[in-house]
């Protein structure tokens, strides 16, 4: 199993840091983390295996033909999906997804922001996939480190200057 | 992008970048130059990954530039570099507490604009673009590198899958000052701005 790259298939014990654009997997005792400002975290979480999936969101909408999947919130949403029913080995899936991010940094952006876009087509694919969106911590104007553990789901969100928030 | 578009734009970068550096000495009172390290159109990802693997926090004074130049621009520097050259401007020694008052960060973004505007009005000049280029007031953000860089990348609207980026170096008194000025133009620059690559 790979680590690196824009699809890293998981872990028993390591932290996992998931680059822009790219998604991975976790279970048992793994984490995934991934570091994010206007872009958006897609945590997709399976409670009974313990099995987890980190996708870094870019843009809201993939081109025909993109190398990388986990980039853009239309594509990221089944190649999750895909990775975590390899990883369940034919036993069933109920995943709660969870999204992060999408920050807006600077005081001179106005209207609709990339990172808000990307959150509203990650809404919508997963409402297709059938996939609750069970929590989320998106806007503000701060970046964010975001850790998502496989053993227990609890995502821990760390900000400059803040106690580290938990979802 | 072909190749002559793109040495028109290296010419006008290194016209700029020679203005400000006259600024940035004035402004500092010492020797002092920009120079021009990265022209370059990437992918949005290698875009946002500039600063490698730094997990760190870094420090960016922005400013948004409306007219003929249309984008960002932001100076990025480590908390020590940001201090040091806030220090030099302030008349006191560097210290190695790496906390932001006021005073340092008011002088990190005057530095900013007045580095800035020299350098978007000498690429306006020599551009020959029509209409000048106008920034907005800069603001100071630290925060997670990474963040940052996303957020610089991905403050204006997007379409395709990559960005045009220019990183300038700052060298002070013959040593690296590790502070860069970034100018990422947006998208549709090379409609009003001649020379620039599409």
């Amino acid at each position: 199993m790979s680590s690196a790259g824009d699809t890293a298939d998981q872990s028993l014990t390591s932290t996992i840091s998931v680059p822009i654009g790219g998604f991975a997997t976790a279970s048992r005792e793994g984490s995934l983390r991934t570091f994010l400002g206007s872009c958006v975290g897609l945590a997709v979480y399976e409670r009974r295996l313990k099995l987890a999936g980190l996708a870094h969101v870019v843009l809201p909408t993939a081109p025909a033909k993109s190398p990388l999947p986990g980039k853009y919130a239309d594509s990221a949403v089944p190649a999750l999906i895909a990775a975590l029913t390899s990883l369940a080995a034919g036993r069933r899936l109920q995943l709660t997804a969870r999204l992060v991010g999408g920050a807006k940094m600077f005081a001179f952006q106005t209207g609709p922001t990339v990172g808000e876009q990307n959150v509203q087509a990650l809404e919508k694919a997963l409402s297709l996939a059938g996939i609750p969106v069970v929590s989320r911590d998106c806007g503000g104007g701060k970046g964010r480190r975001m850790t998502l553990e496989a053993a227990n789901g609890q995502i821990t969100i760390e900000t400059l200057g803040s106690e580290p928030k938990y979802l | 992008m072909s190749g002559t578009p793109l040495n028109r734009y290296l010419t006008a970068c290194r016209s700029a970048a020679s203005l400000a550096s006259d600024s940035l000495s004035k402004w500092l009172g010492r020797p002092s130059a920009i120079s021009i390290e990265q022209v370059e159109a990437m992918p949005l990802e290698k875009a946002i990954g500039l600063l490698g693997d730094h997990e760190g926090t870094v420090c960016g004074c922005g400013m948004a530039i409306s007219g003929s130049l249309q984008g960002i621009l932001v100076l990025l520097c480590d908390d020590q570099a940001g201090l040091a050259l806030a220090a030099m401007l302030l008349g006191r020694e560097p210290s190695d507490d790496d906390t932001w008052g006021d005073l340092e960060q008011s002088a990190v973004v005057e530095t900013t604009n007045i580095i800035g505007c020299a350098y978007l009005n000498a690429m306006a000049d020599s551009t020959g673009a029509d209409t000048a280029a106008m920034p907005s007031p800069p603001w100071f953000l630290r925060d997670f590198a990474p963040a940052v860089m996303q957020s610089i990348v991905m403050a204006q609207p997007l379409t395709g899958e990559t960005v045009f980026l220019t990183r300038t170096e700052f060298t002070i008194e013959g040593s690296p000052a590790r502070v860069s000025l970034v100018f990422v133009p947006a998208e549709d620059a090379s409609e009003r701005l001649p020379g620039a690559p599409a």
